[in-house]
């Protein structure tokens, strides 16, 4: 029941918020205003703080400090905003519990795509409030030697998020001037936004392992890399959010420094996976449009 | 408006807070806490207790008492060690950093292989080493003798074209996994492409699927299909003993199904079951066999030993000759 809640939510919100945005663009060119937002290419680096548990091979949990790199390409002006991207991170993950130690080496690639439409009434002329969808896929790769014949583990989850964004105009509009004790110092007009950002996962799913975690396929003489894996629709959860602080530079490119957090557990009847990551992040925007 | 304010300050207090939605901590040093892990995976997912006629209950009632409060890593070590070595299976260990618990399955026969007689009695002094092979010929140069002491997942084209070039003119091949402890089963795959002519079923294998004992996917058929290049299509000796075991008795197996192969020696020591890999909520790991390997019966017994076509046992009273390659001599004429 809960998860028909989540899909019958998922189908009337999205269209609802789609035809508010025909309304605030009646006097507007719609081709025109999609011609002329504003575009961009973002190339990301940064560090992440990660952990995992997968209860198929282990009770403990993991963890590392992958590195973390994405690029994107975003179209956004104040009504709508879209993204597309990728970013993939990898590092060893340990545990050292009892004096014993284990690593395990992951590999992290996501593609995502998300649409967020400004909603009016939640929005002023320093604050806006977007909200949508995005649609992510990650696939893992795990590889620890120490569990045998199970040292290979991956998957690939699948999560359509309900989102909304609210985004705080910080800019500074008139230049000041300050004095800290015999230091004067000058602080000129700059464009800046500070963005948070929360993802809901609405349609959760997962390809994960089967009963036996391992399969069969390598005895069979016919090696298949997700053989035994089941499909698990409407099951685990996950969440996301991100804060952005967002500076424009005179060329119209811009910097962005973003703390992102992301959860989930899968679902389905066998053992789950669980993991979280904590990343800081440095973007450069590049504005081509 | 403020509500949706209030879910989103809700969110971001939510941030890095994961442990809400994870389950608790389950590293643990307890003595008990262990035991019970690792006795429920073996009771959920092992795959021969029907067939050896393991009574794992009655295990766990016996073990359960050894487990006291406060005892140490060593002694726990004994007693899970000990518990897993009554599945008498050799694809069941338990891994600490100051032991691995092994059950010797190669023990349970005699020994039938002494590489100080081979070398002295049969090879010349021009022995060749390719790949994870050594050989030569033998017999007045009228058969070829390979031997293969381990599975080491480096048998690859180039060395099985060296060696079968070689041998092209012999009357027969001897391969001798006596001693052979098993390995990477790609090995497998690629030296018996080299004796089949057609696609060739081997056996069967099917998997644990549920925590019954008895619940397993439907047999699934193994091929082997022929190595497009150079083959051998004379009579291969193959030689085994107890100590032949995993990808040895898998090999074993599936001369069954090859009539060009026939299997000189002693039972093997079996393995049939892949063995899987976890960790115990103390930081130890393990392994057990999950699956079942079966003949063209759909029939498991051979996982208490591939049995020889020939039997023949060596004579430790005799240090100059080697009964087993003996008989494979006289079996290739």
């Amino acid at each position: 029941m809960i998860n028909m809640k989540y899909i019958l939510l998922l189908f009337f919100t999205l269209p609802i918020i789609g035809i508010g945005q025909k309304d605030t663009l009646v006097n507007t060119s719609r081709k025109n205003l999609r011609k002329n937002m504003p575009s961009y290419i973002n190339i990301s680096a940064g560090k992440s703080r990660s952990s995992f548990r997968d209860f198929g091979t282990s009770p403990l949990t993991y963890k590392g400090t992958p590195n973390f790199i994405a690029i994107s390409r975003s179209r956004q002006n104040e009504q709508k905003e879209f993204e597309i991207g990728s970013f993939y991170s990898f590092g060893d993950f340990k545990v050292d519990y009892n004096e014993h130690k284990s690593t395990s080496k992951l590999q992290s690639l996501s593609i995502y795509y998300s649409q967020l439409y400004r909603v009016k009434k939640l929005s002023t002329e320093k604050l806006t409030t977007k909200v949508g969808g995005l649609f992510n896929t990650t696939g893992n790769l795990r590889n620890n030697a120490s569990l045998q014949n199970n040292a290979l583990g991956r998957e690939i989850i699948a999560t359509l998020f309900g989102s909304a964004k609210v985004s705080w105009d910080i800019s500074r509009n008139q230049a000041k001037s300050k004095k800290i004790l015999f230091f004067n110092y000058h602080l000129k007009p700059k464009t800046r936004h500070l963005d948070y950002r929360l993802n809901i996962g609405l349609i959760n799913s997962a390809l994960r392992n089967g009963y036996a975690y391992i399969g069969q396929s390598s005895v069979l003489n016919d090696p298949k890399v997700f053989e035994g894996y089941k499909y698990n629709l409407f099951s685990g959860f996950r969440l996301s959010s991100a804060v952005d602080y967002t500076v424009l530079l005179k060329n119209n490119n811009s910097l962005q420094l973003s703390y992102l957090w992301d959860a989930y557990k899968t679902g389905g009847k066998f053992d789950q996976l669980e993991m979280a990551s904590h990343t800081i992040k440095a973007t450069l925007m590049f504005n081509y449009k | 408006m403020n509500n949706i304010y209030r879910i989103l300050l809700l969110g971001f207090l939510l941030t890095s807070c994961e442990k809400v939605f994870f389950e608790k901590d389950l590293s643990s040093t307890n003595a008990r806490e262990n035991f019970e892990y690792l006795w429920n995976e073996c009771n959920e997912k092992y795959s021969y207790f029907e067939l050896k006629g393991i009574n794992w209950q009655a295990i766990k009632s016996q073990y359960s008492s050894k487990i006291y409060e406060g005892m140490s890593d060593d002694s726990l070590f004994s007693v899970l060690g000990g518990m897993l070595t009554e599945l008498k299976d050799d694809h069941t260990n338990l891994f600490s950093n100051f032991n691995v618990s092994v059950f010797g399955v190669r023990y349970l026969g005699k020994d039938n292989y002494d590489g100080r007689v081979l070398k002295k009695n049969y090879l010349s002094d021009n022995v060749y080493r390719t790949g994870p092979f050594l050989h030569d010929f033998i017999d007045n140069g009228q058969i070829g003798y390979i031997r293969f002491n381990e599975f080491t997942g480096t048998v690859d084209s180039v060395n099985l074209n060296f060696i079968l070039q070689r041998y092209r003119n012999t009357k027969g091949l001897v391969l001798d996994l006596r001693e052979n402890g098993g390995g990477a089963v790609t090995d497998i795959f690629q030296i018996l492409s080299r004796f089949v002519e057609t696609k060739t079923l081997v056996n069967y294998s099917r998997i644990k699927t549920g925590k019954g004992h008895n619940d397993f996917s439907a047999p699934q058929p193994v091929y082997v299909e022929p190595f497009k290049g150079i083959r051998y299509n004379k009579k291969v000796a193959v030689l085994t003993d107890r100590g032949t075991y995993s990808a040895g008795s898998f090999t074993s197996l599936a001369t069954k199904a090859l009539p060009k192969m026939v299997l000189i020696g002693d039972t093997t020591g079996g393995g049939l079951g892949l063995p899987n890999g976890g960790q115990l909520p103390n930081g130890w790991t393990y392994r057990f066999s999950i699956t079942q390997a079966l003949s063209l019966d759909k029939n498991p017994e051979y996982e208490k030993g591939v049995p020889p076509d020939i039997s023949v046992l060596f004579d430790w009273s005799n240090l100059t000759k080697d009964e087993i390659l003996e008989r494979a001599i006289l079996e290739l004429q």
